[in-house]
């Protein structure tokens, strides 16, 4: 009996994972087929394994250029909004008055609105500081984005922790700053594994602003890359569009690999006990 | 008796103000004004009252836009919550390959959007795809049909797209909560005497509540603002069938009438509002 | 009290006052002829390029370096954007517009955002007459755009299978309809005529070339913009149910209905399309000259067995028609500051030695009088030549209404394949789109 269940969850995480991986198996597929593929023809599931391809598309999409551009945005970006996000969530959890009330209804209302509306005063203000076309442009614009998730994650989170917690620092004579960076910080780990995980790949991959302030190709990003194999009236060079996301993809995936166990230790080491 | 000093620790969320007031509340405030003119996006614009609002509820486009949004949007955040909880319960057993396991479960959501349409479209076409083909070669009719050229079934794969791309990132948080029950609390529980109901109820539940509130809420603003994902796989056709209301919105903004589309921005942030303070209000950690 | 900010919020929102906001739209005059002419010689500058031409970045990019190599302190830098066309509403309409671009709507033309190039003889004086007046503004009579190609559009056939068959291209629609069912009966596994509805732009052509076309070769090219610009009904007559556009769409549910098209008309693609094409699984299809090369790409065979023809009349009082229209224009910012040194990059461009590279890149024949390039090959060539002799030209329309695009318009279409509109319903729906896209 006991095994039975066993074998039934094992063939569904099987299965689950194998679903996964089917976007990433088309996708190298997509990436070792010859330019004169007629896709549908022939045996679809096996490629050509043309791997000149990935010579090809490197060269073509100048997306080494572009991932570093993709990793530096996306750095900054945590990096600033969890600080200034952790604070704010810091200070909404535990000091509950109307300002910050305020605080925090401002930012998740606004999570709401689509920034599209926004897009003509907010590339008018960024000339005006000379932002457009810079990185760390970018990085301020996608951190106002990931700004409300952050506040959001940070709050929630911190308001399950003990308030001893606090206290206990505050006998130790630690100010807010100091209680939030020395004390609760290192106790929510989960918050900020949750928070890069939600919001990490959504910069990696930003195309809706790389659009308006990533222009020249020195400093576009990876979807920017990826957007040169479509045609607008006809449609794309698949082999090197997929070859191209394969590349991106794959330090990603090694990161991911290489961190996941740090990932999930900080998505369950914190202090989330009641 | 002491004097009552101005707490300043609850001005650390200032840096976050200031930047987000800067950059997105500043140009925001510019930019909802025109709700209620006529502007093109260039030239001159001039005030129409709430006619915007009005045209809005007058549009068959508009109305069957709400329709697809909100279908999608319970679809997706219903699904997306119970299969990320079922993905969670499951690999928070312990077995062998677990790391690489919830790691694959991942990594679909790390695809861009601007390619994974193009994948799933190679995957399903009708008549064309690898399904059509995994389906021939097995012997079994053409399962997929002409699912993807009509409505309601068009819109049924897009939640099923959406959901397979990103279950996994709502298993990662409910992971996260699940893992924060540790055994103790729950044999303590157990030698309370309390039943199985009694302890999901009181032990359970409350310790996953910050995650069911992050998924939840964040679940309903993403569905409901809904746009890569139709976007790359049906560009919201065939026709207007499968157009959410934030492809509308961008339509409309670059289509000469952004005025319009900012008035019709106003109305999706109610849309959303409504569903996410009710939610907020379900999921309040009890103290 | 997340009410209370999210009242908040909207109470801000009600106080910036519209009227605050309208002064601050930009009225931006264009004075186009107003620096520089005193002053000839070149300043270090950097010019801004933008482009959504995909095809040309690579070729753009190796004359943009030649040129910075030489210019004497000019350096012009190439901004692609896949989505250039919404991009350049924002650049626009934030006052940052770049000082060359490819992208060129009828409605920046009447917002005066482009500088007015009519006195460019150097550049007009090697343009073949007729590409000119395509790119002349009819509200002003004047050129805002210098267009380096012609491209033309029409059915492309499989050559073999006509001949097999025994048929020739047909005038009428009739005689087409009549050719499709003869490779229906004879070769029941080839699709007679290819549509990939999936993609609007390409339904929102078929309204371009076929009832639009019809407008337009009837009443001529000027007088049928004039009519689209004014929205002159009487000219149009869109939702007349015995009209061009009610018969466009009968006939489109008419072929429908017989199987003479794909029957995954609203899912296939343009790849698709260029597969089934290859593989003589379909025998012709609706298309610009640029898919030439994707053809071409796929098997270089096929150059033998491609053919071209005209659009057949589906009107009585029609003619088949092609269209031959401008491609690939420039135009220059009216705001910029450096007017000599973009048209000096501008002129390097277009240079003979270029622009033959630039048309044979391309796959579409060179609109200068002084370039001899090999776009194509030669049995295409030909064929095309043939049938633009045999058949009324039409012009692209660029006279549209700002809130109703081709895309959109292949929307409809693509609710007309999905059942959702009779051909009389779709020629009032049509009409009523086209008419609120104006009012917008």
């Amino acid at each position: 009996m006991k095994h039975a269940s066993k074998a039934v969850r094992y063939t569904l995480i099987i299965m689950i994972c194998l679903m996964c991986l089917i976007p990433f198996y088309i996708l190298l597929v997509l990436a070792l087929n010859s330019p004169q593929r007629i896709f549908y023809e022939g045996n679809i599931f096996l490629p050509d394994f043309d791997w000149q391809n990935f010579v090809l598309a490197w060269n073509k999409s100048k997306i080494g250029t572009a991932m570093l551009n993709s990793a530096l945005i996306t750095f900054g970006t945590l990096a600033l909004t969890i600080v200034t996000g952790g604070l704010a969530g810091y200070a909404i959890a535990r000091r509950n008055t109307r300002y910050n009330k305020f605080v925090f209804g401002l930012l998740l209302s606004c999570m709401m609105i689509p920034g599209i509306i926004n897009t003509v005063p907010l590339y008018t203000l960024m000339q005006r500081i000379h932002a457009v076309n810079t990185l760390w442009g970018m990085i301020l614009v996608c951190s106002t984005l990931a700004l409300p998730s952050a506040v959001f994650i940070y709050s929630t989170f911190i308001r399950a922790l003990p308030k001893e917690l606090d206290e206990a620092a505050a006998l130790d004579g630690c100010t807010g700053f100091s209680t939030f960076w020395r004390i609760i910080f290192p106790a929510i780990k989960p918050a900020t594994a949750s928070f890069v995980i939600l919001n990490g790949f959504g910069i990696w991959n930003n195309y809706a602003q790389a659009v308006f302030f990533l222009q020249s190709r020195s400093k576009q990003n990876i979807p920017q890359a990826l957007s040169i194999f479509f045609q607008q009236f006809g449609g794309g060079d698949w082999h090197l569009m997929a070859s191209t996301a394969f590349i991106a993809i794959v330090p990603v995936v090694v990161i991911f690999l290489i961190f996941q166990k740090q990932f999930i230790k900080g998505l369950t080491d914190g202090a989330l006990k009641g | 008796m002491q004097k009552k000093r101005i707490d300043y620790s609850q001005f650390l969320s200032l840096p976050a103000l200031i930047l987000f007031s800067v950059f997105f509340v500043y140009p925001l405030l510019k930019g909802v004004g025109m709700s209620l003119t006529n502007w093109d996006g260039m030239g001159k614009a001039s005030f129409v009252g709430f006619k915007n609002f009005i045209d809005f509820f007058a549009d068959e486009r508009a109305i069957s836009d709400i329709r697809t949004t909100l279908i999608f949007a319970v679809g997706s955040a219903v699904l997306l919550n119970l299969v990320g909880l079922g993905y969670a319960v499951l690999m928070n057993s312990s077995f062998r390959g677990k790391s690489l396991a919830r790691v694959i479960i991942y990594l679909p959501a790390i695809i861009s959007p601007l390619i994974m349409g193009y994948i799933w479209y190679f995957l399903l076409q009708p008549g064309r795809g690898f399904l059509y083909h995994a389906f021939q070669q097995l012997g079994l009719p053409d399962l997929i049909g002409n699912w993807m050229s009509s409505y309601p079934s068009a819109l049924a794969v897009l939640v099923l797209v959406n959901v397979w791309q990103f279950a996994g990132m709502t298993m990662i948080i409910y992971l996260a909560g699940l893992q924060s029950i540790s055994g103790d609390v729950l044999e303590a529980a157990l030698i309370d005497g309390a039943t199985p109901w009694q302890r999901f109820y009181r032990v359970t539940l409350p310790l996953l509540m910050p995650a069911i509130r992050i998924n939840v809420v964040t679940n309903i603003i993403g569905s409901l603002s809904v746009f890569d994902v139709i976007m790359s796989l049906t560009e919201g056709g065939p026709g207007y069938a499968t157009e959410s209301l934030s492809i509308y919105i961008m339509r409309m903004c670059y289509g000469s009438r952004t005025g319009y589309s900012t008035a019709v921005a106003m109305i999706l942030f109610l849309i959303i509002l409504v569903p996410v303070l009710i939610s907020m209000r379900l999921t309040k950690s009890k103290a | 009290m997340l009410l209370v900010a999210a009242a908040l919020c909207s109470l801000f929102a009600g106080c910036s006052s519209p009227a605050a906001e309208t002064s601050e739209a930009p009225p931006a005059p264009a004075s186009s002829t107003e620096p520089s002419e005193q002053t000839p010689e070149l300043k270090d500058v950097d010019l801004a390029f933008f482009t959504g031409k995909v095809e040309t970045v690579d070729l753009l990019d190796e004359i943009i370096a030649a040129y910075n190599a030489q210019s004497g302190g000019i350096t012009v830098e190439q901004e692609y954007q896949n989505d250039a066309s919404n991009i350049i509403k924002i650049k626009f309409a934030s006052g940052a517009a770049p000082d060359v671009m490819t992208t060129y709507e009828q409605e920046y033309v009447d917002q005066g955002k482009y500088l007015d190039l009519s006195d460019w003889n150097d550049v007009w004086d090697r343009l073949i007459p007729s590409m000119r007046e395509n790119c002349t503004d009819l509200n002003t009579g004047n050129q805002f755009r210098v267009c380096t190609n012609m491209t033309m559009a029409g059915f492309w056939y499989n050559k073999e299978i006509f001949e097999t068959l025994n048929l020739e291209p047909a005038d009428t629609w009739e005689g087409f309809v009549a050719n499709l069912e003869a490779i229906k009966t004879a070769m029941p596994d080839v699709d007679p005529w290819f549509i990939f509805g999936s993609e609007a732009w390409h339904l929102g052509h078929l309204i371009e070339f076929m009832p639009h076309g019809y407008i337009k070769a009837k009443f001529g090219a000027t007088e049928a913009k004039e009519a689209m610009l004014a929205n002159d009904k009487a000219v149009l007559n869109f939702g007349d149910p015995s009209g061009a556009m009610a018969t466009f769409a009968s006939g489109l549910l008419e072929v429908q209905s017989k199987g003479l098209i794909n029957a995954d008309v609203l899912t296939a693609t343009n790849d698709n399309c260029i597969d089934a094409f290859v593989t003589g699984k379909a025998a012709m299809f609706s298309n610009g000259m640029w898919c030439l090369s994707s053809i071409l790409e796929k098997d270089p065979s096929m150059a033998d067995k491609i053919g071209f023809m005209p659009y057949p009349s589906m009107m009585a009082d029609g003619t088949p028609m092609v269209l031959v229209a401008e491609d690939s224009g420039y135009s220059i910012s009216a705001d910029t500051q450096y007017i000599e040194e973009a048209k000096s990059f501008l002129e390097y461009l277009f240079s003979a030695e270029n622009q033959k590279k630039y048309s044979e890149s391309l796959g579409s024949p060179s609109a200068f009088t002084d370039v001899d390039a090999d776009w194509a090959p030669a049995a295409v060539v030909e064929g095309v030549n043939i049938a633009i002799d045999s058949a009324a030209n039409i012009g692209y329309t660029n006279e549209k209404p700002a809130g109703f695009s081709g895309d959109d318009a292949g929307r409809m279409v693509q609710d007309l394949l999905a059942g959702r509109y009779t051909a009389e319903q779709f020629a009032t729906a049509y009409e009523e789109a086209w008419d609120a896209g104006f009012a917008s």
